[in-house]
């Protein structure tokens, strides 16, 4: 009987990794952050608000936006700035 | 009757030569040793023409939604770089030593009815791997609308579109 735990442990482990193998949240962290300052420094006159990769990378950067803003304790309920 | 007992004989003969040749183990199957022309041209015409085959069938959802972008940016840049590169990186080591050599899809944007086969399917002894029993046919969308962008984004654009920061779990919905 002891000589089955290792490879029953084994097998058990196997299973485990291999239903995560593929779960997106194994994804999180492991990317860096979008780096929207690049975007300011893109001719505005030649953008395609219509442009679907135009209007990807602006929703990218709002929520990157907002994030930022809420870190710095500005919370979508209020855009007034602190006193 | 003798024409047919002449032409049984050759089919025989070429078998048997055939079956000494497989088991001869002279064919080189090195990844570094090109396949010869003929062969080359073989297997290249039979997987064109069994994914053309498979995928004629398939029907293409709309693609230029900006959220099939976002979903399918961070999966490209996390699981096919490495083979099929990115902008502003021309080759890297698998790019170079598989055999057959995977296609740069920053180049040109190929069928999205291919594209969706055989990122779903694979492709056999090619390197290529089946996402089709870990990833849903949405997820594979997401991929193949960004693939559909690729060759016309340049590298500040795929970074923005591809990264995967901390809130991103890669899944949008």
């Amino acid at each position: 009987m002891k000589s089955l735990t290792a490879p029953i442990l084994l097998a058990a482990l196997f299973t485990a990794t291999a239903t995560q193998a593929h779960d997106p949240s194994l994804h999180k962290n492991k990317g860096e952050k979008p780096k929207c300052e690049a975007m300011e420094n893109m001719d505005h006159s030649k953008m395609d608000p219509n442009d679907p990769v135009m209007q990807a990378m602006m929703k990218k950067c709002m929520d990157q936006l907002h994030e930022e803003s809420d870190s710095a304790g500005h919370h979508g309920d209020s855009h007034q700035p602190e006193k | 009757m003798k024409t047919i007992r002449t032409l049984l004989f050759a089919a025989i003969a070429a078998c048997a030569g055939l079956a000494a040749f497989i088991y001869s183990g002279s064919y080189p199957v090195g990844a570094d040793v090109r396949h010869t022309a003929f062969t080359h041209w073989a297997l290249e015409t039979l997987r064109d023409r069994s994914i053309d085959r498979a995928a004629a069938s398939i029907e293409v959802p709309a693609l230029d939604d900006p959220e099939l972008l976002l979903m399918g940016g961070p999966d490209y840049n996390d699981m096919c770089t490495g083979c099929h590169l990115k902008p502003g990186l021309e080759e890297s080591d698998l790019s170079v030593g598989l055999y057959p050599a995977p296609p740069d899809l920053t180049e040109k944007a190929a069928d999205p009815r291919r594209q969706f086969w055989v990122i779903k399917h694979g492709i056999k002894a090619s390197g290529m791997p089946a996402w089709g029993p870990t990833h849903d046919d949405q997820r594979i969308w997401a991929m193949v609308a960004f693939l559909q962008k690729l060759p016309d984004l340049n590298a500040q654009q795929y970074q923005i579109l591809t990264a995967r920061d901390d809130d991103d779990a890669g899944d949008h919905h």
